[in-house]
């Protein structure tokens, strides 16, 4: 796994030299107290893309947010933005970026509309083009009906919603968006998603950090898997696949089996890994072609009952659980 | 940036519920139970008149009167004191002997009588309220009539008084000697345009723990511009708005919500419940004006330099307001001259002393001076605070969010 880490990243370091980088971040490194949060980070991000931070709880990509926002201090390191060094007055800098926090950040005493134009009037000082951008950023993220709401009429999807759109009305070049769709249900989950494609379609880099990794392989162009603060994997969707060792994944819903026909399925050519749990067996194929047919044959000459059997290429949840690990996290 | 931030720090503070409750409602139903329990008191102290005697002794009033006038004095303020359709009438006098005082006395028709002579005598039978008065009132009457000869008698108003040639150029030369007297002692003054009644020293009381009310409201302002605490801080935060501009906008906006409620009180004080602050309405207005700005001020400090949740620093103003209030005689003035003596400088940098100490000094002297000291503090306090909040404000990280 190490060997394809330094493949992976080699691939990533020439890419980088050919593209616009947006974001340099070298060395980052931030404790508290004993713990180090973040340990010695190096990556970039291009110009126009998506990229996905993922990580268990408590892997440090909120606080590598907060520390490239210049919120947090931080020990060591170098954190460049547009070309720029980023400080806690780089106005300039701040003037592009737009961030959507985890948590809802909105006014509780100003409605929907009020919100949205307080917080793009921080940015656009400009009355009608600012007027302009709010009605944008309603429509953006479907807000049209509510505008007079205030947000403790709203449901949990729409505050998302509106969160959203306080983030990103002023038209932001890059954006941070720190697990928007964090209990929502999955029509807002959706309208969110696509609110974000159309947010890069018109220019706009995007950080996106979520715990949701169908979000990550639909919508991120690149993704970056942090734990204990460091980077463990980063790449394309396929590349990080790759990683994995995992060719195929074959899942049989049976009727009966008997221990010595698990035991030979082990034996099979390229299989890597046979799990079992009640009614499921899981064959893990490390390589080869045909391995799906070969199976079938193996099963119909065993006389093997089962109910349903299904293939499928390895997902990024199995790479992520592969690279961080099975057991429990804060 | 100025003017969407206040807008907007105006709209959310007034449509704060909790916060227009404390600002606007608290210290003017505070007001009214003020009003009720001193209207309830001042009725049960209006006193009675009281019916006395006085006794010309025979001697005296051929030989004595003539080398007493003090005992002129007192006989004609008593008389002034006793006129029938007076609405400020004490006492109801008649002019008796000795013994037939004495049965009045004792049929107890009168609370005393006043026998004039040399040493003037109250004489009363027994210990209560109007003999307290009656006693009181002729001895203060006695002192001060005593003072006023002492000073005709003296060199330098003699000196003055000497080739006066008319009334007209008697007078110009007695105001110029008072003048002059007030200014070597500021404690001598003319009250006798003020109508200051006991109990709108309360109200001043009032006023200044409103006015210190605004520490809540600039530490709210505060608090929802400072990332590590509020979400809402955080997205500001990173905006290209400065902080400096933000926080001096919202605590304009603060400003302007406090001086409504302070509108408000005044309103309800003066037309609501007809407190008479006399002449003294606009140094209080003033006064109340720069104690709710040294108050934000308090409110903004207390934001920026504590490291703490929003309620913790609720806990702190509240904790700090009444103290300092407290310390500085809002619940009893005798705590102000303790305090005054054995700690000065603990008023001296205490906000809510200042403010009572403005408002005392408007009520007890006549000359502004005190008053301007006072006023100055807080300024210089205020000045002080904002530079403190500025300094940790600037280029701010946070260790930890």
């Amino acid at each position: 796994m190490i060997t394809h880490l330094f493949r992976g990243q080699r691939r990533y370091l020439e890419r980088g030299k050919r593209m616009k980088k947006i974001i340099e971040v070298e060395n980052l490194t931030k404790t508290y107290q004993e713990l180090k949060a973040v340990d010695n980070l190096s990556f970039f991000v291009e110009e126009g893309e998506i990229l996905g931070l993922l990580g268990p709880n408590g892997s440090g990509k909120s606080t590598t947010i907060n520390c490239l926002l210049s919120l947090l201090h931080y020990d060591r390191g170098r954190i460049r933005i547009f070309g720029q060094d980023m400080t806690p007055d780089a106005y300039e800098i701040k003037k592009q970026i737009g961030v959507v926090f985890q948590d809802v950040a909105v006014f509780e005493e100003l409605t929907v509309r009020d919100n949205i134009d307080y917080f793009c009037g921080l940015y656009i000082k400009e009355k009608a083009l600012r007027k302009q951008y709010v009605q944008e950023a309603v429509e953006l993220t479907g807000l049209e009906e509510f505008v007079k709401f205030y947000p403790k009429q709203l449901s949990g999807g729409l505050l998302r919603r509106l969160n959203i759109a306080c983030g990103i009305a002023h038209r932001p070049r890059l954006i941070f968006l720190d697990e928007p769709t964090v209990a929502v249900d999955p029509q807002s989950r959706n309208s969110i998603l696509d609110g974000i494609r159309v947010l890069r379609e018109r220019g706009a880099t995007v950080v996106y950090t979520t715990h949701y990794m169908e979000e990550v392989e639909q919508l991120c162009d690149r993704i970056i898997i942090l734990d204990r603060g460091k980077i463990i994997a980063e790449g394309t969707n396929e590349e990080l696949k790759e990683l994995t060792g995992i060719e195929e994944k074959v899942t049989v819903e049976l009727k009966k089996i008997e221990d010595r026909q698990v035991e030979a399925i082990r034996g099979l050519e390229h299989v890597k890994e046979v799990t079992r749990s009640r009614n499921l067996l899981t064959i893990i194929y490390g390589e080869g072609t045909n391995n799906f047919g070969k199976l079938l044959a193996f099963l119909e000459q065993e006389s093997v009952r089962y109910d349903k059997i299904y293939s499928e290429r390895p997902t990024l949840n199995d790479v992520f659980l592969e690279l961080t690990g099975k057991e429990l996290r804060d | 940036m100025f003017a969407h931030n206040f807008r907007y720090t105006l709209k959310y503070l007034l449509k704060n519920r909790m916060l227009i409750f404390w600002t606007y409602a608290f210290p003017v139903i505070l007001g009214l139970l003020f009003y009720l329990a001193f209207s309830n008191i001042e009725k049960d102290e209006k006193l009675q008149v009281i019916p006395i005697a006085l006794v010309k002794e025979e001697a005296g009033q051929a030989a004595g009167q003539g080398e007493n006038p003090a005992g002129e004095i007192l006989e004609e303020t008593v008389k002034s004191l006793s006129k029938e359709n007076d609405p400020d009438r004490l006492f109801d006098m008649e002019y008796v002997t000795e013994s037939k005082a004495k049965k009045l006395l004792d049929q107890d028709k009168i609370r005393g009588y006043l026998l004039l002579g040399k040493e003037p005598q109250v004489v009363v039978r027994e210990n209560g309220t109007e003999q307290t008065i009656f006693q009181q009132v002729i001895s203060q009457i006695l002192q001060q009539a005593r003072l006023s000869q002492a000073v005709t008698d003296s060199p330098a108003m003699q000196k003055a008084l000497s080739g006066i040639s008319s009334p007209e150029e008697a007078r110009e030369r007695a105001e110029k000697v008072l003048e002059g007297l007030k200014q070597e002692n500021p404690n001598i003054q003319d009250r006798s345009g003020d109508h200051l009644g006991y109990t709108v020293i309360e109200y001043y009381t009032l006023i200044a723990m409103a006015c210190l009310y605004s520490a809540t409201i600039g530490m709210y302002a505060v608090n929802s511009m400072l990332a590590n605490m509020s979400r809402k801080g955080m997205r500001i935060s990173v905006s290209p708005a400065g902080k400096g501009r933000l926080i001096f906008s919202g605590v304009c906006a603060s400003y302007v919500v406090q001086l409504l409620g302070l509108g408000i009180l005044f309103a309800f004080l003066v037309f609501g419940l007809k407190v008479d602050f006399g002449r003294q309405i606009l140094p209080v207005l003033f006064l109340a004006l720069t104690g709710s700005f040294c108050g934000l001020c308090v409110g903004i400090a207390v934001g920026a330099l504590v490291k703490a949740s929003e309620n913790t620093k609720i806990g702190v103003i509240i904790s700090v307001t009444m103290l300092g209030c407290f310390l500085s005689g809002m619940m009893g003035i005798t705590m102000k001259y303790l305090v005054d003596k054995n700690i000065p400088l603990l008023n001296r940098i205490n906000p809510a002393a200042m403010i009572t100490d403005g408002f005392y000094a408007l009520y007890y002297y006549d000359t502004l001076n005190r008053y301007w000291l006072n006023i100055g503090s807080l300024l210089l306090f205020s000045l002080l605070m904002i530079l403190l909040s500025v300094w940790s404000l600037k280029r701010q990280t946070y260790k930890s969010l």
